[in-house]
């Protein structure tokens, strides 16, 4: 099957956001930590400097799961 | 006399309306401001219309000025097969995109004659 998803344009966001926090990740805000830690350990292993990624990508992975763990920390109570 | 009067009056409301109304969308920008509506607003247009930087092309592949197109593509291709299997689809993107717009760099230079 030819591959017919558009690629997102641009580069990322100058602040991040949490739909973009969402898309780096692969995950949905709403989903459990656990799924979004181990959604970040697997983009990080893809991503990790240390195995051909590169800092810039990896520190907006990292960015986006903390802005993702605080939130779920406070807030809501679901 | 009175066609005069009328006139009048009617310049005098149309000013008091219009200033009323200046003031109430004043008033409205401010509200969306404090609650961050026109702030996301200006993001999204912002989001629209920007293209990636040179800049941050490079630093999402990683590469220098002085690296050839050889050592992007090889960047990239190792990126973007990542991100394929393991990776989002949204880096996957970026990968995508900087490669797009360094290619448009490069391009250009050779056009100019410029080697790098």
């Amino acid at each position: 099957m030819p591959h017919v998803r558009k690629f997102y344009p641009g580069g990322f966001e100058t602040e991040m956001s949490r739909r973009e926090v969402a898309l780096i990740l692969g995950v949905r805000e709403r989903d459990a930590l656990d799924k979004i830690k181990e959604a970040h350990k697997r983009v990080m292993v893809a991503n990790h400097p240390d195995g051909g990624g590169n800092h810039y990508i990896a520190s907006k992975i990292n960015e986006a799961k903390d802005m993702l763990m605080r939130k779920g920390k406070s807030g809501s109570i679901f | 006399m009175a066609g005069k009067l009328i006139a009048n009056l009617i310049v005098m409301g149309s000013t008091i309306i219009g200033r009323a109304m200046l003031q109430a969308y004043r008033k409205a920008l401010e509200n969306a401001n404090k609650t961050g509506v026109a702030h996301e607003a200006i993001n999204n247009i912002r989001r629209a219309s920007k293209t990636m930087t040179e800049q941050e092309a490079r630093q999402i592949l990683g590469v220098t000025e002085q690296s050839t197109w050889e050592e992007i593509i090889q960047r990239y291709d190792k990126l973007f097969e990542r991100n394929a299997t393991s990776g989002s689809f949204y880096l996957q993107s970026k990968v995508h995109r900087a490669k797009e717009c360094l290619e448009k760099v490069y391009q250009k230079n050779k056009q100019d004659g410029t080697p790098t």
